[in-house]
């Protein structure tokens, strides 16, 4: 609630009698170019992401259930789940050193497939926000590989068997029966990562800063940086304010365009 | 024939995948035992000449970095400890109470689950900042004491029980504390310990308000100390990656011992 009301006022800690702005900090935001290359950021990077996120977790998933030996699904599931329990900054640290265009060990990697250019992954302005991407999947990925092998498991045996008597192949079975019975958990999915990576932020702040040319600036990254390092809190309120928004839409037509999907 | 074929390919993709999840944790202790010459070597090794302890006697003794770690489990488990307190009380109030402005309560808790904390930041910031909570350890648990996922879930699960339980209870003239502690909470033990687990490692790992409510050295918590790593000894990536592996073993070991609460309590709660 606060936030709501300091977006109207020009505050800063420097100040004590922050003044009355109005809506002035909104019509600054309209012709903030930082602003707007972190606006279409952050929409890049959660459209990438999640739809990265929800098919590569869906693939994991339906492909670990299909184990036979319960061993080896659960030693599968514990691995992929894995990243998930590491800091984040620990994280994004290590992946920036992997992704140094000299001493990295993904270029040189890709050394070995015969691909020998320097990428500089964080540093040029085509790749900065992809790595990120990379990053936020290597990092993030077991959380819903593990709620999607829950859904899996819900879906009862009994299509299975019909599909098989009824001759069906692996791939019809996923498309027919696998992907439809699955929409609850995928909705439930879907939101939750498309709320969490609107606040993508300690991958950015760690591993590129913003840059290069704000090409990775996202609203999360913004909002910390006008608040505390430019001091300008009523400014970055009003970003909050637009974060929370856009959420709030994207989250609602979501579960909207889920619904209608649900119910034929 | 044709089913075991494809199960194989699944099972090699499979096998690719799991090389890239390990590879960063591997990478990260291989580097440690650099040398600050050999990690900045081109082209970049893979196992390290020999094992070099420099990085972890600079991370141990250069650094406070036991305090960091003191600090990080004090953090931990107070938070831990009182969120599970407050989200199974206030759950078993909303669940087995009436009592005015019930739904509407309730509603607005639900409706902060929404909102992500960088929308809240600034005004947490500056409530902290008036309550003198600002560069202290207490300002990093205060904020964190309530959870609303936390009341939701145990609200839910305090509704399965039945409300016969809490009348015996009542009629065999138990105080409401004493049916709160003796018979909710050991109904509802599993949701608690998954919610304990998150809410731990939530704390060990939060970064984003540590990073704008603490500014002393000795007050930081371990994702800050790691920072503090990076950019002190810039370029000296065999200290950072020692850090690291300092900091993700004790985690990844806590890991593999409870797994199966951890993957069971994520499956139950959804909690992310």
């Amino acid at each position: 609630m606060l936030s709501l009301i300091l977006a109207f006022y020009n505050y800063s800690p420097l100040n004590p009698k922050p003044p009355f702005v109005g809506l002035q900090n909104f019509i600054n935001l309209w012709s903030d170019q930082v602003f707007h290359k972190s606006f279409f950021n952050t929409l890049k990077f959660v459209a990438i992401a999640v739809s990265a996120n929800l098919v590569l977790a869906v693939l994991i998933a339906v492909s670990i259930n299909s184990i036979a030996k319960k061993f080896f699904k659960n030693f599968f599931r514990t691995l992929y789940f894995l990243p998930t329990i590491a800091p984040l900054v620990a994280v994004s640290l290590i992946w920036a050193t992997m992704f140094d265009p000299n001493y990295g060990v993904v270029n040189m990697v890709l050394g070995l497939f015969g691909k020998h250019t320097m990428i500089y992954w964080l540093t040029s302005d085509r790749l900065a926000l992809l790595s990120v991407v990379i990053v936020t999947l290597w990092a993030d990925l077991g959380y819903n590989i593990v709620i999607l092998m829950a859904g899996l498991d819900s879906i009862p045996k009994m299509f299975y068997e019909a599909a098989r008597i009824d001759g069906a192949n692996r791939f019809h079975t996923f498309w027919e029966i696998t992907l439809p019975l699955l929409t609850r958990t995928l909705l439930f999915v879907s939101v939750m990562t498309v709320i969490s990576y609107f606040q993508v932020f300690t991958q950015v702040q760690v591993m590129t800063n913003g840059g290069p040319d704000y090409s990775s600036e996202v609203l999360a990254f913004t909002i910390y940086k006008d608040a505390f390092r430019f001091m300008k809190m009523g400014y970055a309120s009003a970003i909050s304010v637009i974060l929370l928004g856009v959420i709030m839409v994207v989250s609602v037509l979501q579960l909207k365009l889920g619904k209608a999907d649900w119910e034929y | 024939m044709k089913e075991e074929k494809s199960n194989g390919w699944l099972t090699i993709m499979l096998c690719i995948g799991a090389v890239i999840v390990i590879f960063p944790f591997l990478w990260t202790v291989l580097s440690a035992f650099k040398t600050p010459y050999e990690i900045i070597k081109i082209p970049p090794s893979f196992f390290p000449a020999r094992l070099y302890w420099g990085g972890f006697q600079k991370v141990l003794f250069e650094a406070p970095f036991l305090l960091w770690m003191v600090n990080s489990l004090l953090v931990a488990v107070t938070t831990t400890v009182i969120t599970m307190f407050t989200s199974a009380l206030a759950g078993y109030i909303y669940a087995k109470f009436d009592f005015p402005g019930k739904r509407l309560s309730f509603l607005a808790i639900l409706a902060t689950l929404m909102v992500p904390f960088e929308v809240i930041l600034i005004s947490t910031y500056m409530v902290a900042d008036k309550l003198g909570l600002l560069n202290s350890l207490a300002g990093l648990i205060v904020p964190a004491m309530v959870s609303a996922f936390g009341i939701f879930l145990c609200k839910q699960f305090i509704e399965a029980i039945p409300s016969d339980l809490v009348e015996s209870g009542r009629v065999d003239g138990a105080s409401e504390l004493r049916i709160f502690f003796q018979i909710i909470v050991p109904e509802i033990r599993p949701v608690l310990s998954a919610l304990a687990i998150f809410t731990f490692m939530g704390s060990w790992n939060n970064y984003l308000w540590p990073l704008v409510a603490i500014n002393d050295m000795e007050k930081m918590t371990v994702p800050l100390a790691l920072y503090y790593f990076n950019t002190a000894h810039v370029a000296q990536y065999n200290v950072v990656m020692a850090a690291a592996t300092l900091i993700m073993i004790p985690v990844i070991i806590v890991y593999l011992i409870f797994q199966r609460q951890f993957i069971e309590g994520l499956a139950m709660t959804g909690i992310k």
